[in-house]
């Protein structure tokens, strides 16, 4: 066998779930180690090297120190892959890009002097190909266990993992749910991308986009929708505020 | 060792804690120049997030401070929406969210004594050396503790990391009582795997270090039982704070320059919540197998070492599943029932949620206008009111053992930030602020 | 068979009781889920709900679950790859008449010459208690279906008469189940008349109906293929695909491989897939074959109301409803829309987007599961493009004809078909060429000799070199295009067969000078006598050295010798990529060469390789199935086959 490839995992601003999900893994994290040599991992080992081909980086960037360490991390690593939703699309962190960055921070610190301190200098939240080109997305919040094993083990063999560009409507029908919509919520699975295994709607919940949207939401198809179930746009905006806020999706990536 | 020395430690990016903080230590001339706990984390400003949304989406949003602690946020935030909206629970969802936080509290418990903690007290850098030497076994087991808790977390909540099941007013969907019956059974086990696991981490515990400091402890109380869901805000200094409202005289928060997250101080510089400050207050209500645990370990109210943060999660560990199967037993008894959470009805108010999370006390505080949206909020995070603590420990710390080498002072203080189990994502949530 | 036994409620529910009890089956049955029905394992007989109208999903779940291992594989010994098959026994309760019909009809498809052995699995072990139906789904049009009844595809019928219930034997298993675990009397003329009311007056319920009989669906279809309709429609379509999800009678698939996350061992396994997503006619290389939403959502209507009625002589639509209450824009129901179709007009000609044409079927064993196979060549031809020579590990002969393909695997990557390129030989070895575009054909670039492969084949249908014979020969290819055809050039211009051929001129195209494979093939091509070889490149780059033609392949015709060609008496092979067919084609023509002399061999998304899984229709047909080898005169009236 091949030399195993050394896998590093970093995090931005974020809650680290995506991370946990891997210490979810529970025994599995020995076969984990098994194919990969984790070379870096904050959150869980002491030692760190620079050196390593697969970069999972977990997080969303909102300062210019930000900036520079994801882009110290691109350099270093042959495939990076953003873990999860501040990752992929930003997340629940742009929320916040709805107001300017000082007016938030103004707010926040009020009069506090941080004026000049990097650790507070605070622009707009991005995912991740905001700042350096990212090869693979697992997605969701938090990811999930399964997606992220499929992924890893594409990458230890070396082919390309396979994302669903499906929406979420069809892991939820194969789970034998009652439609969200026929219950009398507004749940955006029919524009997000599937992956996830439909669990919100499998226990009963709206989804709410976090794996990003497949469609825009001016599309007619969506607009008919929002029609017969009486909805407004402003009703899917504001769906569409916590995890996709100032994002435009093409209807499938090619 | 000469006294005279001088040396620096910078330690940037502390490893295994959740979240980016920095330990700075300049000694010259055998003098300490500077000591200090910086937290570095990006700030998340999640108080500002809150604004104009409806009070259904507060709890999914604030879930996401923390992946370790979502579900405690998830209650926090419940709490403090139906405290708003007037809204009260069932016994069953008091029971089910019980277990809830049970489940997480001894999921981050263990992954902290575990994964965590553990690698200082045998001398390596992560758990990855213990697997396939002599420790296999004893990680197996913590890898044992650890799924336990999250099955339990999944049963429950739908999910253990950002729990789906969670919503105002109760639950969206239920476990079956054949699903509970069948986590007692692995409850049940887990007593045992729990005690083995004790049995391991004493046969090490010497190399906790002996270090004392009296400080102030807070923690929820209440007469029932040992507080995480219920209870008023305590300190071991004045005693009982029993209007929710005046978290504020407590927790004081402030800015430091150092920090992007808010410290807090009340009776003294600073105070401690969490495990041990929990264990300070309220000791005597601990289940048998729990307090049988602290005595292994001479655990005993009020003690003053930080380092015990750890053992006192152990004991909570096994204090959890203790209370764990008297929950699903009432349960049981009472043929669970397919309820549907109860119905609120938008109105303009305030309402603060106490609840003792895996790290201590977590407070979320929110303002509702008349259509059900949100206007202030305010999240108060356990780690929050941990920094000012960590840092006096520091102070007293570093010269008790600055004849020691750098590198076993180094040691040292990365153990002391370990052993308060930080949550600094959580931390840097960021704060509040008045929305118009 | 049809007896009839009666029973009361009581002793129903006993009967249900003593089923779950005895252990020997997995009992499931209709359960209430909220407002709606679920398919779901019994625990207790009250838990069974014969009043339901419809399940969310139908019972097919239980023969082509949402998710199927097919085998099992050690990564480091994949040639002891096992099928993994359920030997689950099972009895399902509750199945209304329409869905005991679309299991018909699935087991037409999936039972034919080509067998699914999972599928045949699941079916033998599995015992149907069907249910009249009592409560009539709101979106439902069975009535109109004649799906609302059903007389055979149980084993027992439960039917519920008011007073008591009847129960209906369909087989042999039926009646020692009955006999076995059920207290029931004789019926009477009584209960046979109360059952033939309730069966009347069902049809009354019906609230929606189809304005046309089920012979008139094909009829509609083909004379409305190019209505506004169909864009409107898809203008608002949401690609989800629910409705062929919710669908009892749609029975597609995608196959992945799995591997445990410690690279050891691995599956391969099928999922639902719905030919509304926009990935399922991708192929590696990327390209799309029904790239608009109005082709997709068209597609669905025509499989269900024309081409499987083509094929199989039933309209693939039983009525149930459910993609009607599953489609959030609501223009999934055919219901709705053939009754809307049907105003606009019908034709005669029924059967135009289908060519029936007989399948070669050699391969017997697990149709799904690989023979072991060693890599004894590779040839890196330049950096897309790889020969392989590949050996059977059993030591018999592939067996194809030029024109078959083969399924390669490779376990724990996946499978992917390639054009045999080699010609029919004694042998046990045959050769193909790889380009690289996706995961399989990166991995299979990587291998060396001694490596393994799975391969399964030959499948579809390939050139009847005897009807060739006496006749003048034309071979036009481009790109990988001469993959297969190769396999036919080196049969026919094979001195044992080379006597029963006229004259030969081969045309091939490339895109550039180092994208020309088999140049060896070529070049000694060139050289042999009454041949004709002709070869051009589409661009040329600075760097490379290329003295021939600068090019499409469509500028080679002038070249041709026409003084030695008599048109009628010549036929004509085209292989090439999509947009080459067009261009060649209307050169031929050109030359008077009649259509039926034409011969094209299409590429599609060709995954099963047995009729089955649905990804390489071109309207009515399967590539992988009547093709890929086609006649153009059979398949020009195809609007799909060349776009």
């Amino acid at each position: 066998m091949k030399q195993k490839p050394r896998v590093a995992v970093f995090d931005f601003a974020d809650c680290e779930g995506c991370e946990l999900q891997i210490a979810n893994l529970e025994e599995e994290i020995i076969d984990l180690l098994e194919i990969v040599d984790v070379v870096s991992f904050r959150e869980v080992m002491k030692e760190h090297s620079d050196q390593y081909d697969i970069a999972l980086v977990e997080g969303s960037i909102m300062r210019p120190i930000d900036e520079k360490r994801l882009q110290g991390i691109r350099k270093n690593a042959k495939i990076l892959v953003a873990l999860g939703a501040c990752a992929t699309i930003g997340g629940v962190n742009k929320i916040r890009n709805q107001w300017m960055p000082d007016e938030v921070m103004k707010q926040v610190y009020g009069d506090a002097k941080v004026k000049g301190n990097e650790l507070f200098n605070v622009g707009k939240a991005k995912a991740l190909n905001e700042v350096v080109p990212v090869d693979y997305y697992i997605h969701g919040c938090p990811i999930d266990r399964d997606e992220f094993k499929q992924v890893i083990t594409a990458l230890a063999l070396g082919k390309k993992p396979e994302i669903p560009r499906y929406p979420v409507c069809v892991e939820c029908k194969k789970n034998e749910n009652i439609c969200q919509f026929e219950l009398g919520n507004f749940c955006l699975g029919p524009i997000t991308r599937a992956g996830c295994k439909a669990i919100c709607p499998t226990h009963n919940m709206p989804c709410d986009g976090c794996r990003g949207l497949i469609k825009k939401a001016e599309t007619e198809c969506v607009k008919e929708v929002l029609e017969r179930y009486h909805l407004t746009y402003e009703d899917i905006r504001r769906r569409c505020t916590m995890y996709n806020y100032g994002r435009e999706e093409c209807t499938y990536d090619k | 060792m000469t006294s005279k020395k001088d040396f620096s430690i910078h330690v940037e990016h502390l490893t295994r804690v959740e979240g980016h903080g920095n330990i700075i230590l300049d000694v010259k001339n055998g003098a300490i120049q500077q000591v200090q706990w910086q937290v570095s984390e990006a700030p998340r400003f999640f108080e500002a997030m809150l604004r104009g949304q409806h009070y259904h989406e507060l709890r999914p949003i604030t879930s996401r401070i923390c992946g370790i602690c979502s579900i405690g946020h998830s209650l926090a935030s419940l709490k403090a929406t139906e405290d708003a909206l007037g809204l009260q629970i069932t016994p069953q969802t008091g029971m089910l969210r019980r277990l809830a936080i049970n489940a997480e509290n001894m999921q981050s418990h263990i992954l902290h004594i575990g994964y965590l903690a553990a690698p200082d007290l045998f001398g390596v850098g992560s758990v990855f050396p213990l697997i396939g030497g002599k420790h296999t076994d004893a990680v197996l087991k913590i890898v044992w503790l650890h799924r336990l808790a999250n099955e339990m977390s999944d049963l429950i909540c739908g999910r253990t990391i950002h729990p789906i099941r969670l919503i105002v007013g109760g639950f969206s969907a239920l476990p079956t009582p054949t699903q509970l019956t069948n986590l007692r059974k692995r409850l049940e086990e887990g007593q045992t795997v729990t005690q083995q696991v004790a049995d391991i981490i004493h046969g090490v515990a010497d190399r906790l270090p002996t270090f004392t400091r009296e400080t102030e402890y807070i923690a929820l109380s209440t007469g029932d039982e040992y507080a995480f869901y219920d209870g008023n805000i305590t300190s071991t200094d004045t005693g009982v704070v029993s209007d929710p409202l005046r978290y504020p005289t407590i927790t004081n928060e402030y800015v430091v320059p150092q920090s992007t997250a808010k410290y807090t101080k009340h009776h003294r510089d600073s105070y401690m919540v969490g495990a041990l400050a929990r264990f300070n207050n309220n000791s005597s209500q601990l289940h048998p197998k729990a307090k049988h645990l602290a005595q292994l370990f001479h655990l005993n109210a009020i003690n003053y070492n930080p380092f015990m943060n750890t053992i006192a999660q152990l004991v909570e560990y096994m204090h959890n599943i203790e209370d764990s199967i008297h929950l699903i037993d009432a349960l049981l008894d009472g043929s669970l029932k397919e309820e549907k959470p109860v119905k609120a009805k938008p109105k303009a108010g305030r309402g603060v949620g106490l609840v003792e999370v895996p790290r201590g006390l977590l407070i979320h505080d929110y303002t509702l206008n008349a259509q059900g949206y949100c206007t202030k909020a305010n999240c108060v995070i356990p780690t929050n009111q941990n920094h000012a603590n960590i840092q006096k420990d520091m102070e007293k710390l570093v010269p008790e053992i600055l004849d020691q080498s750098p590198q076993d002072i180094e040691l040292t203080l990365e153990m002391l930030v370990r052993a308060y189990d930080p949550c600094i994502s959580c931390s840097t949530h960021y704060l509040t602020v008045t929305f118009i | 068979m049809n007896t009839l036994r009666a029973i009361t409620k009581k002793e129903l529910h006993c009967f249900v009781d003593a089923l779950i009890a005895d252990g020997t089956y997995d009992v499931v049955g209709v359960k209430a889920k909220g407002k709606r029905f679920v398919y779901g394992p019994l625990d207790h007989a009250e838990d069974l709900r014969l009043d339901h109208d419809v399940t969310i999903l139908p019972p097919k779940k239980y023969f082509l679950p949402p998710l199927e291992s097919m085998m099992q594989y050690d990564l480091k010994k994949p040639f002891e790859v096992q099928a993994t098959f359920d030997n689950k026994q099972r009895i399902i309760i509750g199945m209304h008449p329409y869905d005991i019909i679309a299991l018909q009809q699935t087991d037409v498809v999936y039972l034919d010459e080509q067998q699914d052995d999972f599928y045949k699995k699941r079916r033998d072990n599995t015992i149907i208690i069907g249910s009249d139906i009592d409560a009539v789904s709101e979106r439902s049009f069975a009535g109109s279906m004649n799906t609302h009844v059903a007389d055979t595809g149980f084993d027992v019928l439960i039917s519920n008469i008011g007073t008591q219930y009847l129960l209906t034997i369909g087989s042999e298993k039926g009646k020692q189940l009955v006999e076995t675990y059920a207290k029931t009397k004789e019926a009477t003329a009584a209960d046979l008349k109360k059952l033939q009311q309730k069966r009347n007056t069902l049809l009354e319920k019906y609230k929606q109906k189809v304005n046309i009989t089920t012979k008139d669906w094909p009829g509609v279809l083909v004379a409305n293929y190019q209505h506004a309709i169909w864009e409107e429609h898809a203008d608002t379509c949401l690609e989800c695909s629910s409705c062929t999800m919710v669908c009892p009678t749609c029975f597609c698939y995608d196959v992945r491989d799995q591997v445990s996350l410690n690279l050891k061992d691995g599956q391969r396994v099928r999922t639902w897939d719905g030919c509304l997503l926009r990935d399922f006619t991708r192929v590696g290389s990327g390209e799309v074959f029904r790239e608009e939403v109005k082709e997709r959502y068209r597609h669905r209507f025509y499989r269900k109301g024309n081409y499987l009625p083509a094929r199989y002589g039933f309209v693939a639509c039983v009525g149930c409803g459910r993609c009607g209450i599953a489609c959030l824009p609501d223009i999934a129901d055919p219901c709705n829309l053939i009754n809307e179709l049907a105003s606009f007009g019908r034709e005669e000609d029924t059967e135009r987007f289908f060519i029936k044409q007989k399948t070669t079927v050699e391969e017997t064993g697990i149709i799904h599961v690989p023979r072991s196979a060693t890599v004894t060549r590779v040839e890196h031809f330049n950096d897309l493009d790889t020969f392989f020579e590949i050996q059977l590990d059993d030591g018999k002969p592939l067996g194809h004809k030029p024109g078959q393909f083969v399924e390669i695997s490779l376990f724990g990557i996946g499978e992917a078909p390639f054009g045999v390129s080699s010609p029919p030989s004694d042998t046990p070895r045959f050769e193909i060429m790889v380009r690289t575009v996706g995961n399989v054909t990166s991995k299979l670039a990587q291998l060396k000799s001694g490596d393994k492969v799975g391969v399964r084949g030959p499948l579809g249908n390939g050139f009847d070199t005897t009807s060739f014979e006496g006749k003048n020969l034309i071979f036009t290819s481009g790109g990988t295009g001469m993959v297969p055809m190769r396999s036919l050039i080196n049969f026919v211009l094979d001195p044992k067969h080379r006597k029963k051929f006229k004259n030969i001129t081969i045309l091939y195209g490339a895109k550039q000078p180092k994208e020309i494979t088999f140049m060896k093939d070529v070049d000694h091509w060139k050289t042999v006598c009454d041949t004709q070889c002709e070869v051009t490149v589409d661009r040329c780059d600075e760097k490379e050295c290329w003295n021939g033609c600068i090019g499409l392949v469509t500028t080679l015709f002038p070249k041709i010798r026409m003084d030695m060609y008599d048109s009628k008496n010549t036929i004509a092979i085209v292989i090439g990529p999509p947009i080459m067919y067009k261009f060649v084609i209307q050169c031929l023509k050109t030359m008077g060469i009649p259509d039926e002399n034409i011969y094209v061999s299409l590429e599609r998304r060709m995954k099963c390789g047995v009729g089955k899984c649905g990804h390489c229709q071109i309207n009515g047909i399967y590539t992988c199935k009547e093709g890929p080898v086609f006649n153009y005169n059979q398949i020009k009236q195809l609007p799909e086959a060349f776009e």
